[in-house]
C-alpha cells in the first residue's frame, strides 16, 4: 500500500474518534476504534490532531518540522510517513 | 490493583428472526418476559461508562429486535462509550439506520452466512440475504464505520475467496473471517460445522493472498479455529479481566457460554451494580487470576497469555471448569480434540451437500444434518 502523497489529506477513517475528554487537560488523549482504543501522548498524538482532513501531508511535516527543529527533517517525514500508513492499514486513518 | 473492565457486550434480546446453525447464545435462552428495561439497560450504560470502559457491543439474538434500539444506544453514547451494533442487518431499514447514526451509532457490524443465496438462507434457515445485501448497500452512505463479518464452516469454508470477493463490493473497512467455535448451538451442529485440515488449509493461503491484495483497504481479521491450533485462545481476553457480558434478562457474565458451568451462580444487575460485580462477586473472582490454575497451565510460561484457555469450553468437553482448555495440546484431555478432528477428517464423517441445489432442496436434504436454533419464549 502507498504511503501518502504531498498533497493526501489525512483524516480519521469513518467510524474512529478521540474519545470525549474527562477533565480537560489529559496528557494522553485516546482515539476509539471498532476493536479497540489507542492512547496517544507525544508525537504520534500531535500528528494525528492534525490528521483533520483539511491539513495536507506536506503542511502537517511542516509544522511538525517546525516544533523539533533540531531534528533531521527527512528523518521526521520518514516517520510520519510509515506511522500513518501503519494505522491506515489497521482502517483507522484515511489519506 | 484491578484494573476497570474495558468493554461491555449487551446481549439486549434472545429473540432473532434468523435461525444460524452456528450460533454460539446457549441452549437456553433468556424468555421474552425476562427482558432488561430501557430505564434498566441506560442505569448499566451508565454505570459501564463511570466503571471507566470504552466500549458497548449491541449483540443478541438480534439487537434489531428491541423497538427501543435508538433509545438504548443514545444511552450508551451519552455515557460516553463508543457503540457497536453486531447485527444481521434483519430488520433494519434505511430510515432506522438513519436514526441510529443520528443517535450515536460508531460502527455495525453486518455477518453474512455465504456469498451464495441459497446456500447462505440454508445456513440462517431463512430467507435473508438478499434483504442483507441491499441493506449492506446502503451502509456506507452514513460516516459509520463497517465490518462485515462472515462466520465460517465445513459448509461454506470452500466459498471463501468468492465470499471474499463478495464482500469487497460492499467496500467495509473491515472484515472478520470468523471460525465457528463451538459453543451453544454450535457444539450441537459440531459434527456438520468442522472443517477439515485441507479446507482450513487452504483458506488459510487465501486470507494470506487477501490480506495482501487489500491492505490499505480493507483489514483482514481471521484467527485459526482452536481445535485445530496448538495453543488456546486467550478466551475474552481472561476470565473477568476485560469485559463484562449482561444476557437479556440482567444476568452478569464473565462471557457468551458461561451459564453452562454447574455450580456458579450470577449475579443481576436489578440487584447488585456493576462496579460491586466486577470487583466483589464470587463469579467474577472466581478464575481470575492463576490461583485456580491445575497443571500444566500453573507452570507453563504462556499462563499470562492464554490463561489456560476457556473454562467452558473445558466444562462443556472434558465435563471439568478447572481443567486445562483441552484445545491445548499440552491438556490432559486434548484427546477429546484430537478425535474430533481426526472424526472431521475422516472418510465416515458428515458429507457436503451438492452446491447449486435451491434452499429449499437444501433443506429437504438435510433435514438431519443439524438442529436450526430456535427462539425464546
Amino acid at each position: 500500500m502507498a504511503s501518502p502523497l504531498d498533497s493526501s489529506q489525512p483524516r480519521l477513517a469513518a467510524g474512529c474518534r478521540w474519545a470525549p475528554s474527562t477533565t480537560g487537560k489529559e496528557e494522553n488523549r485516546m482515539i476509539l476504534f471498532p476493536e479497540g482504543a489507542i492512547k496517544l501522548q507525544g508525537t504520534g498524538r500531535q500528528v494525528l490532531e492534525r490528521c483533520d482532513g483539511q491539513r495536507t501531508f506536506s503542511e502537517i511535516i511542516a509544522e511538525l518540522q517546525k516544533e523539533f527543529g533540531t531534528t533531521d527533517p527527512e528523518k521526521i517525514r520518514a516517520d510520519i510517513s510509515t506511522f500513518l500508513e501503519q494505522l491506515q492499514k489497521k482502517r483507522i486513518v484515511d489519506y | 490493583m484491578l484494573p476497570n473492565p474495558l468493554a461491555l457486550i449487551a446481549e439486549i434480546t434472545h429473540r432473532c428472526p434468523l435461525h444460524c446453525v452456528y450460533c454460539s447464545n446457549p441452549m437456553q435462552l433468556a424468555a421474552t418476559q425476562s427482558e432488561l428495561s430501557t430505564e434498566e439497560w441506560a442505569s448499566v450504560f451508565e454505570q459501564s461508562g463511570k466503571l471507566g470502559m470504552l466500549h458497548a457491543h449491541f449483540t443478541g439474538g438480534e439487537p434489531l429486535a428491541r423497538p427501543d434500539l435508538r433509545e438504548l444506544i443514545a444511552a450508551a453514547h451519552n455515557a460516553r462509550l463508543y457503540t457497536n451494533l453486531i447485527t444481521s442487518g434483519i430488520g433494519l431499514s434505511e430510515p432506522r439506520l438513519k436514526t441510529l447514526v443520528d443517535a450515536g451509532l460508531d460502527h455495525i457490524q453486518i455477518s453474512f452466512q455465504d456469498s451464495r443465496e441459497d446456500s447462505a438462507n440454508w445456513i440462517a434457515g431463512a430467507k435473508s440475504h438478499a434483504h442483507k445485501i441491499e441493506l449492506a448497500r446502503g451502509v456506507r452512505r452514513y460516516k459509520i464505520a463497517f465490518t462485515v463479518n462472515l462466520v465460517v464452516h465445513r459448509q461454506n469454508l470452500d466459498h471463501l475467496e468468492e465470499m471474499i470477493a463478495f464482500i469487497e463490493q460492499l467496500s467495509p473497512e473491515r472484515v472478520e473471517i470468523a471460525h465457528t467455535q463451538y459453543y451453544g448451538w454450535a457444539l450441537t451442529n459440531r459434527a456438520a460445522l468442522m472443517p477439515t485440515q485441507a479446507q482450513l488449509n487452504r483458506a488459510v493461503a487465501i486470507v494470506a493472498e487477501a490480506e495482501k491484495r487489500l491492505a490499505g483497504r480493507i483489514r483482514i481479521d481471521s484467527v485459526v479455529p482452536d481445535y485445530y491450533a496448538k495453543y488456546p485462545k486467550a478466551c475474552m481476553g481472561g476470565w473477568g479481566r476485560k469485559l463484562m457480558l449482561i444476557n437479556p434478562a440482567g444476568k452478569v457474565l464473565p462471557c457468551h457460554a458461561a451459564e453452562v458451568l454447574p455450580g456458579m451462580s450470577f449475579e443481576n444487575v436489578r440487584e447488585k451494580s456493576l462496579e460491586w460485580i466486577w470487583r466483589e462477586s464470587a463469579s467474577f473472582r472466581r478464575f481470575r487470576g492463576e490461583d485456580w490454575m491445575p497443571e500444566p497451565c500453573r507452570s507453563c510460561e504462556r499462563r499470562s497469555e492464554d490463561f489456560g484457555g476457556c473454562r467452558c469450553q473445558a466444562f462443556l468437553l472434558a465435563r471439568d471448569a478447572t481443567a486445562t482448555d483441552p484445545a491445548c495440546s499440552l491438556a490432559p484431555a486434548h484427546h477429546l480434540v484430537e478425535s474430533a478432528v481426526r472424526e472431521a477428517n475422516s472418510e465416515a464423517s458428515v458429507a457436503q451437500p451438492t452446491a447449486l441445489s435451491s434452499f429449499v432442496q437444501l433443506q429437504k436434504l438435510t433435514t438431519d444434518l443439524w438442529t436450526y436454533r430456535t427462539n425464546p419464549e
